[in-house]
């Protein structure tokens, strides 16, 4: 594999230059790591934002939905990623129903 | 020059022509009066170690010379003006993205599908533009058998040279005449190839498309280590798509340089017993050897008359017309198509009284039909 | 570490011109990976696209690569592969651009079973001239140039290179990234013609105007439509009616390769075999 350096102790990371806040990646998301966040500076007025980063479970499943090259899943021999808790389940579903916004 | 005899046609010579001149991929479709040269060329070039590949249409057969041009072998198509027509949007992005190649267009009579086996002179406007947009048409046109071979070679080292398509015409009486052809070795051919230029630099100092307002493209091949960029889109020195207005207009402007810059590496013409001419005719092609035969005609009954053929049709040879149009009065020309030629002999004289004789029945001229022509002016 | 995509992109030209959510780029990745897992070399890869938003997978990836006429992707590459058979030959195009415009190009194409992989991006519509009827939009849907409603009949690109003679024919949604990497990398290995069709989504001149306003939508709307192959070979006809079987529906690794048939033909030509005959091929006709 062709592999580029992933920033120390971090399972997952973005890369905001090149989100263009399409909601793809907290959609697919089973742990609730990810919300969008407003940013007035997007835009599409939203930013992605990691919002539970211990919880990642290193599913990849953003990595792999995300079109733009802008959200990194870190490979699972560098980390040890978090089990898929009842919580983060919840948290992933609230934030959907939320329609991808950060909750609270 | 050494030289060699062969006894071949026109479209033959073409194929035998290219192949000598180092190409080694031919694309194309078959369409009257044209396909000899597909006929001849796909036996040539597999031989050679070459590829020639008979495509679904006419489109496809220049797309897949274009994109064998792109990976840095010369390439090959050959159609008739109907082909051209469907090739003409191809031929505009190899005009784009500066890709040399070379179309042998054996003219038959249009517009539509015409008289497919019957003699024509009608795409010589055609071969001027024939896709949309601005560039610079480099066409040549063969006067005899041996220019079926000669011109051939010479328009692939001129495409080459000015990174574009570059047309030779032939028309159906050359396309299809069997005869001698008195041609330079294969040894003086090979010697004579000129190929594109390459960069040999690092890959991040390599600008295909960053060169002189009067410099073609540096394409180098494929799979070499300088990964680039081809488009119709307008583009920047690299060869990415680009709209920055600048760059957008240098672009176009250079297409149009490149040629005009360098016209004197182009040109190409014959001047027939014009020192003392009186009357000049201007022919090209097949109907030249009708003239020639005409001159010598009138020259028996003392008619003082002359030929100007230019080889190089686009870009005209401007400066060589207009010398003779300044000094002789009387200037005829001569074609099969109403006039296609007779407008920029018009241009490059700076005169409207250039009279015509033109003839689209799908018949030869003969060289009484001139005698007579001229007689009357 | 993590997957090194910039290695295979032409970082300058991040972000990409396609919308936000397109699926463009899911399959770009997918392909990335696929390339990355066969080990090629980015000098050895000509990718050729044509006209249309997968026309710009060819300005974004750092291999050879050319942008063509519109629909002709097929014809171009098939004289690039000829010239350099050795080398590896990619097209991408559009539902548009491959199965109008560009139809007869990919029809001979699957015929010849030259080794060239197609990936074919069908997102139902005209996206980049903004909603036109592509001949995969589905019938009753609105489009720009339909706005009665489409009546046009659809088209399954799949089965056309089937019968075309593709030996290789694969279909997969894009919300299968993985599935999706799966039958490119195959697709890509695969010598001879291999016809790989990625659905996606264009919410933006698809699903705005039929009832599928976002990303998730329009990519909810595909899962409703595919059904893997296996489930799709037991279904009857009835419940296969608006279905789209995914995964690899064809593959003959036995088909002859149109380039190394044609090194028969140097053979030939070379005096180092007799001519080529009828009795050279089993299925004649």
């Amino acid at each position: 594999m062709t592999a580029m350096k992933a920033p120390e102790n971090t399972p997952v990371w973005v890369d905001e230059s090149r989100c263009k806040a399409c909601d793809m990646c907290v959609a697919v998301c089973p742990a609730g790591v990810l919300a969008m966040r407003q940013e007035p500076t997007s835009t599409l007025g939203s930013m992605v934002e990691i919002v539970a980063l211990n919880d990642c479970i290193g599913c990849n499943e953003c990595e792999l939905a995300c079109p733009d090259f802008a959200i990194y899943v870190a490979d699972n021999k560098d980390f040890k990623f978090a089990k898929l808790t009842e919580q983060s389940k919840a948290r992933s579903k609230a934030i959907i129903e939320n329609k991808y916004r950060v909750l609270g | 020059m050494s030289t060699r005899e062969i006894i071949s046609t026109g479209n033959d010579l073409a194929a035998i022509a290219s192949v000598d001149a180092g190409c080694m991929f031919f694309g194309g479709y078959p369409i009257t009066p044209s396909s000899e040269v597909m006929h001849t060329i796909s036996d040539l070039l597999p031989k050679v170690g070459g590829a020639a590949i008979q495509m679904e249409d006419e489109i496809a057969g220049v797309a897949a010379a274009i994109g064998a041009s792109m990976s840095g072998v010369r390439s090959l198509t050959a159609t008739s003006g109907p082909g051209i027509s469907l090739k003409a949007e191809n031929l505009g992005l190899a005009q784009m993205a500066e890709v040399p190649l070379v179309v042998v267009n054996v003219m038959r009579g249009g517009p539509s599908t015409g008289l497919p086996t019957r003699v024509s002179q009608g795409d010589v406007a055609q071969a001027k533009n024939p896709s949309h947009g601005d560039y610079k048409s480099i066409t040549l046109c063969a006067g005899s058998l041996a220019e079926c071979y000669t011109e051939t070679v010479r328009a692939f080292n001129l495409a080459d040279r000015f990174m574009q398509p570059v047309f030779v015409l032939l028309d159906e009486t050359l396309g299809h005449m069997h005869g001698k052809a008195v041609l330079p070795t294969v040894e003086e051919v090979k010697a004579g190839i000129k190929l594109r230029k390459t960069f040999d630099g690092p890959a991040e100092e390599y600008h295909p498309y960053g060169v002189e307002q009067d410099e073609g493209a540096v394409l180098n091949p494929m799979f070499t280590g300088y990964r680039y960029h081809f488009t119709g889109l307008h583009h920047d020195k690299n060869g990415f798509p680009t709209e920055e207005i600048e760059t957008c207009r240098k672009l176009i402007e250079r297409l149009f340089h490149k040629v005009e810059a360098h016209q004197d590496e182009i040109d190409s013409y014959e001047e027939y017993m014009l020192d003392d001419a009186e009357i000049m005719i201007v022919a090209y092609g097949s109907v030249s050897l009708a003239a020639k035969e005409s001159i010598r005609h009138l020259r028996a009954e003392g008619i003082k008359a002359g030929l100007f053929r230019p080889i190089t049709l686009w870009p005209s040879p401007v400066e060589a017309i207009k010398k003779h149009t300044d000094r002789i009065k009387k200037v005829l020309c001569v074609e099969l198509n109403i006039g296609q030629y007779h407008s920029e002999v018009q241009r490059a004289a700076g005169r409207l009284d250039i009279d015509g004789l033109f003839k689209v029945n799908g018949r030869p001229l003969s060289p009484y039909e001139i005698v007579n022509k001229v007689k009357e002016l | 570490m993590a997957f090194n995509y910039d290695s295979y992109l032409r970082v300058e030209k991040m972000p990409t011109l396609w919308c936000w959510g397109c699926g463009d780029g899911v399959i770009l990745k997918a392909f990335i990976r696929a390339v990355d897992k066969l080990g090629w070399s980015k000098d050895d890869v000509c990718l050729v696209s044509g006209i249309g938003c997968s026309g710009r997978f060819s300005s974004y990836t750092d291999f050879n690569t050319v942008h063509t006429t519109h629909g002709r992707t097929i014809a171009f590459a098939t004289g690039v592969k000829l010239a350099n058979p050795t080398k590896h030959v990619v097209c991408v195009a559009g539902d548009g651009d491959a199965l109008a415009i560009g139809g007869n190009h990919t029809i001979h194409g699957c015929r010849r079973n030259i080794d060239i992989s197609l990936i074919l991006i069908n997102n139902f519509i005209y996206g980049l001239t903004n909603s036109q009827t592509s001949p995969t939009t589905p019938q009753g849907m609105w489009t720009v140039s339909q706005k009665a409603g489409n009546i046009d009949p659809t088209f399954d690109g799949c089965k056309l290179a089937i019968a075309a003679g593709a030996s290789f024919v694969a279909r997969e949604n894009v919300t299968e990234p993985r599935k999706l990497e799966k039958v490119i990398l195959e697709g890509l290995k695969h010598r001879g013609f291999s016809f790989i069709e990625a659905l996606s989504n264009c919410h933006i001149n698809l699903g705005r105007k039929n009832k599928m306003n976002s990303a998730m939508e329009n990519l909810d709307w595909i899962d409703s439509i595919t059904v893997s192959k296996a489930k799709y070979d037991k279904m009857s006809d009835e419940e296969r009616l608006n279905l789209l079987p995914t995964g690899i529906l064809h593959q003959d690794n036995e088909a002859a390769e149109y380039c190394d048939m044609y090194e028969e033909i140097k053979k030939v030509h070379q005096k180092q075999r007799k001519v080529i005959t009828q009795d050279d091929f089993a299925k004649k006709i």
